[in-house]
């Protein structure tokens, strides 16, 4: 279709159809197309003119019916035409005239079978046409080409007007017998036709081949001879013609002064403009709402009132993100790849590596000789230390290789495993222990302080009924104490500082055991009931000496006169200092300790009513600190230094030997249920064994920041108690389950001051009381403190 | 600041104003209050003189301002304050101090002597005025409690209890100051720590740490005449005479698993004692079973009952004087717990004749009058000792009495009880 709308307003031709104006616009196109033509080819124009208008006829109306004494009767406007193409100013009119025969003509109701004849008719007229003209039509050749190039289409621009410009065409001319094979002359003398019709004839000599050897060799002009065929003669080409060779063999356009690079001049400019292309007023419909789409939208409408229709989902702003690995078995061969594994760091170097290290790392003469006579696993050094004396003067690395070697063997060989970091929050290792507050009653506070004594309190021991107290001090008395009061009832001079006191725990026995420098000392303190206090001395007097008298480690010497009046009882005098006595829970055996490294002779078992004395070891397995007798069974605890062996006294056999893990016990004590024990040692330890479950310790509590010097167990309550000599009485519950499955627990529940530190000495003994939750402490400052 | 409408009353004629309600500032003080009523007496009676009084807001004593007292017990302001006034108790007067040679461990006074237990193994009578009168030596170990029986004119009966396991009924003519050991009880196998005499002064009731607890006949029965006692013989010739009679005990009353440490007769038939097992029991002196168990949490040091408000008050290892009602069936609840001591409550002993007052010895050697409508704080602090107190009584006169470990007994002039003792 017709890029521009430009109509040529005509009278006539306003009523007739559509078609036809479009066909009339077709041939204004033409026109238009040719502006730029030259008036001198007006001819030619003419001549395509016809051409154009058969052939646009037959392209646009293909489909005329009826169209046969038509097409005869253009045949003749084509004839006319052709009679008057002379004069240019007339043509424009021609044009018109035949633009309106043809409208005229042109009935438009059209079949597709017509168009064949139609066809055929119109080719059989162009045939007459060319008969009529013969050989003497110039153009014909070309005619032909200009028809063949409209056939295609009509928008196509017309090669014919370039022909009509082209000389090379005119060389042609001298030769008319056309684009045949020239073989066909090779009989003939001539070898064609002139324009006017005389025989062109061949050259009389052809040239052989040593002719156009020679002419080769001789000619300069040769390389710009050409052959004429159809003239059978040699061109000489002019220069022009060669440079119009060179640049067709360059691919660059014939014509020199071509330019091909000119500004292009944009017909429609890109940019919106205000104004509207064409002029043309806007149609009355375009203001008219139209009838359709108000169908459409109401169907619209209708359908989304039924829910046809649905909004679109509102699209999900949220980026659908997924972990690509989520699934990823990290057990599976890809999986370890996410198990990163840093490689091992490269030891940075240090003032060996440096150019110019420190004297001291520059290896000495025999050094390097022994470091070039190690082998090079061996060698300290990989390298040697060299020292340069500018960094300008350091060679090329010369073992980077080597290096870089090594550091990919590494990175290769290097063990990858992976730490295993387990990430425990701290307070989950904590035990969930028990708040002291639901662990009550335990001591709290201090509440009675019993004063007296003027040197350090070395042993207190509580009666079996808790009224009394007996407390042995390095001033060289034994004083007895009503407990719940703090007052002094008694006061016993003895002839040396005081070790260790110990009430018998028989309530019907009332005795208790002083040991100072080498004698065991028994008192009847005549406290308490007064058939008791009778009973034992009953008990003492009725001693008979045996028969036979065996030797014996100890003397044993009763008391007269006025020491029997202050109570002593019985004596015994051993051959070593005693550091210890301890009774048996029935109150007749009591064990003394004299602590020597050199003999077996340290641990004594006496018997009080036989006045008997054992010594139940025959070697000596280190120094004794303590003993004590199970409460319940015959087992004899023994504490050495570093740990507690277990006698059967029936078997006489070791039962079992407790390791405290500790430098050095102090004190020992026995649960009342016999399978727990609890040691104190000089390094600040207090270790819980559980005899059924182990030889080690159950639990070390660390809680005293010094030497423990006494431990204790309550009777009853679930208590144990430490003093130790930074001054204070550290009180845990410690509860033994009958269940053999349960283990103890232990809990801390309170730390009690009150005792002054002495010559860097604290508490030197703890005791409960036998009945209450109550604690007796013993300290360095000469006072005895009851804590409830 | 805000207004309260408050209504004064009082139980003593001598001080009452007209029942109208007054306007008083909330922020009012006792001091303040007090001279509210003292005007108004004065305006009532020309003759009157300045009087302190001291205000309770329901039973409870007004010791800050009106406003955070009635804020502390929630009492609403918004209603008339009903204020009961009573004349303020004065601070008791020291008067006496007598020295013992050791430590006291038992006080009993009547209206006209009194009696002492010290750890010299004697007991001692004391006038009221401070004046040794008698020293009565028989024990052959400490002396634990003393208790008075009964006084026929110038003959007193008289008790005390020893750690050597008896207890010795003495007759002491007052007017001759003669005095001799009627009986020797015994039966107990440990040292009785306390002993008390029914209200019909014909029992009396011992407990001991042998954890029982006996009921003896307190009559001194004619029999031949025996050898009157010298106190000045030497003690070791004591010891061997026997004497007085051996008196054996009529009741035992066994139950306690511990220590008896105190004990006292609610009425004639009941007993009630204290024990170191941590219960308060009582029990029937007639048939001698056992009638309710108050179960505390401390072992128990001393009781005391008064028959004006049928209260109980405990002195026990801990720092607090505990209130119980001995006939409650509801279990072992506290009614209420006075804290102020520093150490254990060695003694307690109500007001013989106010039924809100009570008074305790400690071992931080203080003694506090309480007074139970104020449990926050008490009364007065009595700091006189310089050791533990052992001991406290109260007499029907007025007098406070305390011994301790410092060896004096002290005795305090005390007056305020008269103002509502008839209440």
């Amino acid at each position: 279709m017709p890029t521009v709308n430009l109509e040529i307003q005509k009278k006539g031709t306003m009523s007739k159809a559509k078609e036809k104006s479009a066909k009339k616009r077709v041939a204004e196109e033409d026109d238009d197309q040719f502006p730029i033509f030259d008036k001198d080819i007006a001819e030619k124009e003419n001549l395509e003119d016809e051409d154009d208008l058969s052939d646009s006829d037959e392209s646009v109306f293909s489909g005329l019916e009826d169209s046969g004494s038509d097409s005869e009767e253009d045949g003749e406007g084509d004839e006319d035409g052709d009679d008057e193409d002379e004069d240019c100013a007339i043509i424009s009119d021609e044009i018109l005239k035949n633009d309106t025969v043809a409208e005229t003509s042109a009935k438009p109701t059209a079949t597709v079978k017509n168009t064949s004849k139609h066809q055929d008719e119109k080719l059989e007229s162009a045939g007459k046409k060319n008969i009529k003209k013969g050989k003497g039509i110039v153009m014909e050749d070309g005619g032909e080409k200009g028809l063949t190039t409209t056939f295609q289409g009509l928008t196509t621009t017309l090669p014919a007007d370039e022909y009509d410009q082209d000389t090379s065409d005119e060389e042609d001319v001298r030769n008319t017998v056309g684009n045949i094979p020239m073989e066909w002359y090779q009989d003939y003398p001539h070898i064609g036709y002139d324009l006017d019709g005389k025989k062109i004839f061949k050259p009389i000599r052809n040239k052989d081949e040593l002719d156009e050897f020679l002419d080769k060799m001789e000619n300069p002009d040769y390389w710009r001879t050409v052959h004429d065929k159809t003239t059978a003669s040699d061109i000489r080409l002019s220069d022009e013609q060669v440079d119009l060779v060179h640049r067709l063999q360059k691919g660059q356009f014939g014509d020199a002064s071509f330019n091909e690079y000119e500004p292009s001049v944009d017909f429609f400019t890109n940019e919106v403009m205000i104004h509207p292309v064409t002029n043309r007023p806007q149609d009355k419909r375009s203001f008219i709402p139209s009838l359709i789409e108000k169908q459409k939208v109401s169907k619209m409408v209708h359908a989304i009132k039924m829910g046809w229709i649905k909004p679109r989902k509102p699209k999900e702003t949220t980026p659908q993100y997924y972990d690509l690995w989520a699934k990823e078995d990290p057990n599976a061969i890809l999986g370890r790849h996410k198990m990163h594994v840093p490689a091992p760091k490269m030891r940075l170097p240090g003032h060996e590596e440096s150019y110019n290290p420190p004297p001291e790392y520059l290896l000495t003469e025999e050094e390097r000789l022994a470091w070039e006579q190690q082998d090079p696993e061996d060698r300290k050094l990989p390298f040697l230390p060299q020292k340069h004396s500018c960094l300008r003067a350091v060679p090329a690395f010369s073992r980077f290789i080597h290096e870089r070697f090594e550091r990919c063997l590494d990175l290769y060989l290097c063990p990858r495993q992976r730490k295993m970091r387990v990430n425990v929050n701290p307070e989950d290792l904590i035990p969930k222990l028990p708040k002291p507050k639901d662990l009550q009653p335990f001591p709290t506070t201090m509440s009675l302080v019993y004063r007296g004594h003027t040197s350090l309190v070395r042993s207190i021991s509580a009666s079996p009924t808790g009224q009394w107290l007996v407390s042995g001090s390095d001033d060289c008395t034994v004083r007895f104490w009503e407990v719940n009061t703090g007052r002094c009832l008694k006061t016993l001079e003895v002839g040396g500082a005081v070790k260790g006191v110990a009430w018998n725990p028989n309530p019907a026995v009332c005795l208790v055991a002083v040991c100072f420098e080498s004698t065991v000392l028994l008192l009847n303190p005549a406290l308490g009931d007064r058939l008791v206090v009778g009973a034992t001395d009953q008990l003492i007097t009725s001693y008979e000496p045996p028969e036979e008298d065996k030797e014996q480690a100890v003397t044993w010497a009763l008391s007269e006169g006025p020491e029997h009046d202050k109570g002593h009882r019985l004596t015994l005098t051993h051959p070593k200092g005693v550091k210890q006595v301890v009774w048996h829970g029935k109150g007749d055996y009591l064990s003394s300790v004299m602590p020597d490294n050199t003999s077996n002779l340290q641990v004594l078992i006496h018997q009080v009513s036989k006045r008997r004395t054992q010594n139940p070891f025959r070697k000596n397995k280190g120094l004794v600190q303590c003993v004590s007798f199970h409460p319940l069974r015959p087992y004899f605890f023994v504490a050495t230094q570093r740990c507690v062996r277990v006698y059967n006294l029936i078997k006489q056999e070791l039962t079992k030997k407790l390791t405290a893990n500790c430098k050095w016990i102090s004190s020992m004590a026995i649960h009342p249920g016999g399978d727990n024990l609890i040691c104190g040692s000089y390094d600040c330890r207090l270790a819980w064994f559980d005899l059924d479950l182990s030889t080690k310790p159950y639990k070390m509590l660390r809680h005293h920041k010094k030497a423990l010097r006494g431990v204790a167990y309550h009777k009853h309550y679930p208590l144990f108690a430490s003093g130790a000599d930074d001054g204070s009485v550290i009180v845990c519950h410690g509860m033994v389950y009958n269940d053999l499955l349960q283990n103890p627990l232990i809990v801390p529940v309170k730390v009690l001051r009150g005792h002054q530190i002495t010559h860097d000495l604290g508490v030197l003994d703890v005791t409960f009381h036998p009945t209450q939750p109550w604690v007796f402490s013993s300290g360095a400052d000469a006072t005895i403190r009851l804590f409830t | 600041m805000s207004q309260l409408q408050t209504r004064f009353f009082t139980e003593n004629k001598k001080y009452s104003v007209d029942d109208v309600p007054f306007s008083i500032p909330a922020a009012s003080e006792v001091q303040d209050l007090s001279s509210v009523i003292n005007k108004l007496l004065e305006a009532k009676n020309g003759s009157h003189s300045q009087v302190e009084f001291d205000f309770l807001v329901r039973g409870q004593f007004l010791r800050t301002s009106l406003a955070s007292h009635m804020e502390a017990e929630s009492i609403s302001t918004e209603d008339v304050v009903e204020i009961e006034y009573v004349e303020r108790f004065t601070a008791p007067q020291p008067e006496e101090c007598m020295m013992h040679d050791d430590w006291i461990s038992s006080v009993e006074a009547d209206s006209e002597w009194i009696l002492t237990g010290s750890y010299d193994k004697t007991a001692r009578i004391w006038s009221l005025e401070g004046k040794a009168v008698m020293t009565v030596a028989g024990h052959t170990d400490v002396v634990k409690d003393v208790a008075w029986v009964k006084r026929d004119g110038l003959t007193s009966l008289l008790l005390t209890a020893s750690l050597d396991q008896t207890i010795l009924l003495w007759e002491w003519n007052s007017e001759r100051n003669k005095l001799k050991a009627r009986h020797c009880c015994r039966g107990h196998a440990g040292s009785v720590d306390t002993i008390a005499t029914n209200p019909t002064r014909t029992k009396f009731c011992s407990g001991s740490w042998d954890k029982m607890l006996k009921i003896w006949s307190a009559v001194a029965t004619e029999e031949d005449e025996e050898l009157e006692e010298q106190p000045n013989r030497p003690r070791k010739k004591q010891k061997t005479e026997q004497l007085g009679l051996t008196r054996t005990p009529l009741m035992t009353l066994s139950g306690h698993n511990e220590a008896v440490s105190s004990v006292l007769w609610l009425d004639g038939e009941e007993v009630c004692s204290a024990s170191w097992d941590h219960t308060i029991r009582v029990w029937d002196a007639e048939t001698g079973e056992l009638k309710t168990t108050l179960t505390g949490s401390k072992v128990f040091n001393q009781l005391s009952y008064s028959p004006l408000c049928q209260r109980l008050a405990s002195g026990s290892t801990d720092r607090h004087v505990r209130l119980w009602d001995p006939r409650s069936k509801d279990g072992s609840l506290v009614l209420l717990s006075l804290t102020s001591h520093n150490g254990w409550v060695t003694a307690v002993k109500w007001a013989p004749s106010h039924e809100h007052q009570l008074v305790s010895g400690s071992l931080d050697n203080v003694v506090k009058l309480w007074d139970v409508r104020s449990c926050k704080a008490p009364l007065y602090d009595v700091s006189a000792h310089e050791d533990k107190v052992l001991c406290v009584d109260w007499t029907d006169s007025g007098l406070l009495l305390s011994g301790g470990a410092d060896n004096k007994l002290y005795t305090y002039r005390y007056t305020a009880c008269e103002s509502d003792a008839g209440a």
